[in-house]
């Protein structure tokens, strides 16, 4: 085994500083009405790199555009779609979008790699989310032991 | 082998640069992992990947850090970011591939305009040597043009990984032999650009090297 090998998704923890995310924003305005795709990539890229969950959800809306109008671009719109998702903690949609790139490209590494982040994610939170809903339960528990108690008086 | 562990003397931060399918994922798999994959089972790179290796030189251990980036057009002006803090760059072309030689105009150009730090490590490698009947570029151009950048030169092929090893290892070695590329807190703060309009558009900008 190698010791190369582990889930890493470079684009993911790394982002751009403002003054690059401003150039981006500011050709993709500079080219309103009808900018170009490479340019509206380019942006949307750039707030999904982002570490604010405003641009990052901004940035995968923009992404699903470009996915829905631009067969050419599938690959890596779904890529992205799948590190947005994830960086927001979208995790079941994030496993959507990098399931579909998987399909057609099964040995793909990066997807892989990606994949191997989301599932960590998932496991650590199912782990997070039994704890919470066991709590939620109890105090659910409580509050309609405490009314019923309360209507029996 | 007994012994801990030695500690990390430095990380260095490695940029792959070239045209596409000219074997970068591939030299790096290579060297890493040891492994290759027939191209029907490679993907272009989307964006930039990522690779960890300990490398020793000297009996110190290094942590390099690969990056591997898309050769796609389509992703070119957002590679500006990846040469943020980056000690070498590593110049990719194929062998058998006269087109990918001289595109390497293009990426110098790429080169010189986000990575300002003279001190960066520049290597040119010509990959795909194991197809020497399809050999377009002969050794000696590669060569020439790798000395007037200034630059390490080898040759190599993933596919049977002649070359592979010794490409890094040179690289890695010379990152070592420059402490002041390295040892200076955060090295990428010179190298990194304030961007502006017509750096992110193009490569306006001169050539730093």
């Amino acid at each position: 085994m190698s010791d190369s090998y582990f889930p890493y998704a470079a684009d993911a923890e790394q982002r751009l500083m403002a003054g690059e995310l401003l150039v981006l924003q500011r050709q993709y305005e500079r080219e309103q009405p009808r900018p170009r795709v490479q340019t509206k990539f380019n942006y949307a890229w750039g707030l999904i790199k982002s570490d604010s969950k405003q641009e990052q959800r901004r940035g995968v809306a923009m992404m699903h555009e470009i996915h829905n109008e631009h067969a050419e671009r599938r690959r890596e719109c779904l890529y992205y779609l799948s590190i947005g998702y994830y960086k927001m903690g979208e995790y079941s949609n994030a496993r959507v979008y990098i399931e579909q790139l998987l399909a057609v490209e099964p040995s793909n590494a990066q997807a892989q790699s990606l994949r191997g982040l989301i599932d960590q994610k998932v496991a650590r939170d199912g782990l997070i989310g039994l704890a919470v809903s066991g709590g939620v339960l109890a105090a659910v528990g409580a509050v309609a032991v405490a009314i019923l108690a309360k209507r029996s008086k | 082998m007994a012994a801990a562990a030695p500690e990390i003397a430095g990380s260095f931060k490695i940029l792959f640069v070239g045209d596409s399918n000219v074997g970068k994922s591939s030299i790096l798999l290579r060297f890493t992992d040891d492994v290759f994959l027939p191209p029907d089972e490679t993907s272009a790179t989307i964006g930039v990947d990522f690779k960890v290796k300990m490398h020793e030189v000297g009996g110190k251990r290094y942590k390099l850090l690969l990056w591997d980036t898309a050769g796609q057009e389509r992703f070119r002006t957002l590679t500006s970011s990846y040469y943020r803090g980056v000690h070498g760059v590593v110049l990719v072309y194929d062998v058998s591939s006269r087109e990918s030689f001289e595109h390497l105009d293009t990426w110098v150009e790429e080169v010189g305009t986000y990575c300002l730090d003279p001190d960066v490590v520049k290597m040119v490698v010509g990959n795909k040597i194991d197809k020497e009947s399809e050999r377009q570029v002969t050794r000696r151009e590669g060569a020439e043009y790798a000395r007037r950048l200034q630059a390490l030169f080898l040759e190599c092929s993933a596919k049977t990984r002649t070359g592979v090893q010794q490409a890094i290892e040179e690289l890695a070695s010379k990152i070592v032999d420059t402490p002041a590329l390295w040892r200076k807190p955060a090295s990428g703060a010179k190298g990194t650009v304030s961007i502006d309009e017509s750096v992110a558009s193009g490569f306006g900008g001169g050539c730093a090297c």
